[in-house]
């Protein structure tokens, strides 16, 4: 598993730099003009300038002092994935470095802030009440640094729209300065129930952007309950369909677990019946971290168990037309008849395979497990491909 | 052959009366009265009827005398409700509770 | 963590709940039907509506739970389900601002068929004035490119129609010709009797659909449709092979007529339709149209054989499908996509309003227009009850708005009907005001006596208890619902 953030050390350091975004380049010989936007990886520190900062994964002790460089620090091993283009945060006062952008993954997440309204049982981000609006800032330099050929960014928190039109003109900033990059918003929906909210992210008319908003089940007070929060269903719903009426994309996701397993071919029903203009409905496997540890007797169920549940639930949305994905799950706990709506996963740094998996004929085609999964817990009925 | 069937004024209206001896007017037909506190209707079947199907026949109406009750009810209840629905299905602005 | 609430949290503390609208029929001597006012229906028993009714539901019952979430109640845990419900009902009748959709065009009324049911054909292959003629034929096309509907089909019928083909290729070209921001799909209802070559390639060129007659097995098809050569079903086979090699499979379909030969065949019929590689069928009610004379009781009679006939029909469909061979049932998914979704299909005989000018319009050979099909049938007969006026003499507004359309649109709409309105069926069924014309002369009829009703309440509560009784159905039925 990647550890996108760590302690970093300075070896030596200029004066009042402040935290900033450097993109990662493994090349000395940069233009001088664009050095500053950088941060230079290597094994051992160089005597160059102007780089924005130097990334040395080890310090060698009989090199000669460094005249020219500055802002050299050295970082923990684990962060030999960077790659040039990659986009990294440096707190030099902190002592710390996070990764923020990758550029060879298929879908970097952005986060937004950690406050968030619900308290979901299976809360991956559990919430924290402080003020980290230097993450929206941080998010908006972000966007200007990361390269116009990327595919695909998601915001996410906690609840993004708690920042209300500051989100707006986030998302805007995005639609300029990435026109060609798919934008997801993960986000409970809530704050669309305000019709006018509503409209003026309409109006941002972002072409490629989508709102992913979870709807747990058909039942408002199991949905609730799943969120721990009274009315959460009602707003959400409301919210959804003030979004579609305002030309938004939408997508409905469902965590499968314990709690929403039992009506989630009912559920499935429901969006059909009355929310057939929905762009997109994705069922999603658990990931074990966060609050779902804590609350592993309510929520774990084998995957191999729902199978049967899984299938008549895709069987729905595929009658209806309703475009539809199954995410997080392995090849092997599905039924066939799931594969054609079942996509090999949706953020690729988290994943690996276990021991039995080497032998498997689809191992190429298969998600394979979130690493929280593969540590804590996963399907008994993980089975090769032979 | 005819028959009487009463039903008591005082639980039944005479509009869910009226309303089940309609719906049922292809097995007999039916002359209405007031009396007392008494609904009296008074069922006219076809000759060649018999016993145990006239029987069943008014059984049939007992039950949907209570079906019709049942349903001037639950109208009384959703009228309001379905007016509401009514009116924001075919109105040109859209939806209720746009906040 | 303690910090996590119990679901009980987040269940109504008090019993009180509000009814939303739904109305209740009885399924059984058990059971009720109970659909909502978007259509949706549940099944539950007698004790369980009453207590539904008289607000003793417990909110934790899982009934309880499952009402709340097919909107048939709310209470303090939500009140969107108004919300989803208005939408609902909107999409259900959003088709009617489309107004007409569906124009028939009657070329000719010649014919060399002498079909039995048939009431409209004139044998004689070679008397043009039973022609439609093009003066005709450029009145009717203007009013149908006046209907608002962003898609028109133009259906050609007769007679049969390819015994007058020049002027249905004049109708074609001049409608694309002539149409602005309008989609038009074209359809032939021919006997296949007289295709050529000539004809297909003109077919394949616009894109035209062929709906042909196919009646069964040969004996039951050439006995119901006789024709100079006796060899009705031989040509029907013929021609639908050449028509598929021109234009596809999807492009060319078939009907059926139920007659009282038919009634006792239905399997003959479908293994019929199987054979022919069709992966649809659509088992028609009998036509009381030749029946009108006939007493009440000869009347249901023939409705309790037909629905036996059905019954048996879509048995043997069911089986089929459980078989792996996927052949769909039209009546019964027109009906499962009234149930299912909030999609209207469309099909004429089960619209409420009425299909009659609002979906389907015919100009007849003559100019004259009738507000559907079998208006024009009974016209045949001698009743021009249904004559909405003349395609040269009468403007858009003269036909569309007169009050011999109006009338029994109003008349009929079902959910202003006595006993339509308290049934739970209303949403799946229709207003048919030319068939209670033609058997009581009345646009309601009475319903408890109406065949139409008893037909339709029939199939609805056998559909029901059939996805009751097994899973297997309800999901293809749910299938079936979304083919339409």
């Amino acid at each position: 598993m990647l550890k996108l953030g760590g302690h970093i050390d300075l070896i030596k350091r200029a004066t009042g730099i402040p935290a900033a975004l450097y993109t990662i380049t493994t090349d000395p010989n940069l233009p001088i003009s664009i050095r500053p936007r950088f941060a230079l990886l290597s094994d051992s520190p160089r005597d160059v300038t102007d780089y924005g900062a130097q990334l040395v994964f080890a310090d060698d002790p009989n090199r000669p002092s460094l005249t020219a460089a500055d802002n050299v620090y050295r970082v923990p091993v684990h962060f030999d994935y960077l790659k040039d283009g990659d986009i990294v945060h440096i707190d030099g006062s902190q002592r710390r470095m996070n990764t923020l952008f990758r550029k060879g993954a298929s879908n970097n997440s952005i986060l937004l802030t950690e406050q968030c309204n619900h308290y979901c049982l299976m809360c991956s981000q559990p919430p924290k009440k402080i003020d980290d609006s230097h993450l929206l800032r941080r998010a908006l330099d972000l966007v200007s640094l990361i390269p116009k050929d990327a595919r695909r960014i998601a915001f996410t928190g906690g609840e993004p729209t708690l920042y209300g039109d500051r989100l707006i003109d986030l998302i805007r900033h995005a639609k300029i300065q990435l026109p060609h990059t798919s934008v997801d918003l993960l986000s409970n929906g809530r704050k669309f129930k305000d019709k006018d909210f509503a409209s003026r992210f309409g109006k941002i008319g972002h072409p490629y952007c989508t709102v992913a908003i979870p709807v747990y089940s058909d039942d408002p007070v199991r949905h609730d309950y799943v969120v721990q929060a009274p009315g959460a269903f009602d707003e959400t719903v409301r919210g959804i369909l003030n979004l579609k009426r305002f030309g938004q994309r939408v997508e409905v996701r469902i965590v499968l677990h314990k709690q929403t397993i039992g009506r989630l071919r009912q559920t499935c029903e429901f969006l059909c019946r009355n929310l057939l203009f929905v762009d997109h409905v994705a069922l999603m496997g658990l990931e074990i971290t966060g609050f779902t540890r804590a609350n592993l007797d309510l929520l774990w169920i084998d995957p191999y168990e729902y199978r049967h549940i899984l299938s008549e639930a895709i069987e729905t949305l595929n009658t209806y037309g309703m475009p539809a994905s199954v995410y997080n799950h392995q090849l092997c706990v599905v039924n066939p008849d799931v594969e054609g709506n079942y996509r090999k996963s949706i953020s690729d740094w988290k994943n690996e395979y276990i021991e039995c998996c080497g032998a498997c004929t689809r191992r190429s085609e298969c998600g394979g497990f979130f690493s929280s999964s593969k540590m804590y817990r996963y399907s008994d009925h993980i089975k090769p491909y032979v | 052959m005819t028959v009487n069937v009463d039903f008591d004024s005082g639980v039944f209206s005479l509009d869910a009366v009226k309303a089940a001896c309609y719906a049922l007017v292809d097995r007999f037909t039916s002359d209405i009265e007031l009396s007392d506190r008494k609904i009296i209707c008074r069922l006219t079947f076809s000759d060649s009827i018999s016993e145990p199907a006239a029987s069943a026949h008014i059984d049939r109406l007992r039950k949907e005398v209570l079906d019709q009750d049942l349903r001037r009810k639950l109208k009384a209840e959703t009228e309001p409700i379905r007016n509401l629905i009514l009116a924001h299905a075919f109105s040109k602005t859209g939806l209720i509770g746009d906040e | 963590m303690s910090e996590f609430h119990q679901i009980d949290s987040y269940t109504p503390r008090s019993q009180q709940y509000r009814l939303l609208p739904f109305r209740f029929t009885q399924l059984n001597d058990q059971d009720y039907v109970v659909s909502n006012i978007a259509g949706d229906f549940m099944v539950l028993p007698d004790e369980d509506l009453r207590r539904l009714i008289d607000h003793e539901l417990s909110p934790e019952s899982s009934l309880y739970v499952e009402l709340r979430a097919r909107q048939f109640v709310i209470d303090e845990s939500t009140a969107i389900a108004p919300d989803l419900l208005a939408i609902r009902v909107r999409s259900r009748y959003e088709r009617l601002a489309d107004f007409t959709s569906l124009h028939l065009f009657v070329v000719t009324l010649r014919c060399e068929h002498s079909c039995k049911y048939c009431q409209v054909s004139r044998q004689s292959d070679n008397r043009p004035q039973f022609d439609m003629s093009s003066a005709d034929a450029d009145a009717a096309l203007a009013l149908a490119l006046t209907s608002p509907s962003p898609v028109i089909k133009i259906e050609f019928q007769g007679g049969e129609p390819l015994l007058n083909f020049p002027l249905v290729e004049y109708v074609v070209c001049e409608a694309e010709r002539r149409r602005v921001n309008k989609r038009i799909e074209f359809v032939i209802a021919t006997n296949l009797a007289l295709i050529d070559r000539d004809i297909l390639t003109f077919c394949a060129e616009h894109e035209i659909n062929i709906s042909t007659s196919l009646d069964g097995p040969g004996d039951l098809h050439n006995l119901n449709r006789p024709r100079p050569g006796g060899d009705s079903y031989e040509r029907t086979i013929n021609g639908i092979r050449v028509a598929r090699e021109f234009l596809g499979r999807d492009r060319v379909g078939a009907l059926m007529t139920t007659t009282e030969a038919s009634l006792g065949r239905v399997r003959d019929i479908i293994d019929e339709y199987l054979c022919q590689g069709f992966d649809r069928i659509f088992l028609r009610p009998l036509s009381p149209y030749g029946f009108a004379i006939k007493t009440r009781s000869y009347m249901r009679y023939n409705t309790d054989r037909w629905l036996d006939f059905y019954r048996q029909g879509l048995d043997y469909v069911i089986a089929l499908n459980k078989q792996g061979i996927a052949l769909t049932e039209f009546y019964a998914s027109t009906i499962l996509s009234k149930m299912f979704t909030s999609r209207d299909p469309g099909y004429v005989d089960l619209m409420s309003p009425a299909g009659i000018g609002i979906a389907a319009v015919v100009y007849n050979y003559d100019g004259y227009v009738y507000a559907s099909d079998e208006s024009r049938m009974l016209a045949e007969m001698g009743d021009h009850h249904f004559r909405l006026g003349h395609v040269r003499q009468n403007s858009y507004k003269d036909i569309f708005l007169s009050p011999t359309l109006i009338d029994p649109l109003e008349e009929s709409f079902a959910y202003s009907n006595p006993m339509c309105h308290d049934c739970a069926f209303e949403p799946y069924c229709g207003a048919d005001p030319v068939f209670h014309w033609a058997t009581h002369k009345d646009h309601v009829g009475l319903k408890p006596e109406s065949e139409f009703c008893r037909r339709n309440m029939a199939i609805f509560r056998h559909l029901i208890t059939l996805m009751e009784r097994d899973p297997f159905v309800r999901r293809l039925f749910m299938n079936w619902a979304n083919r339409c």
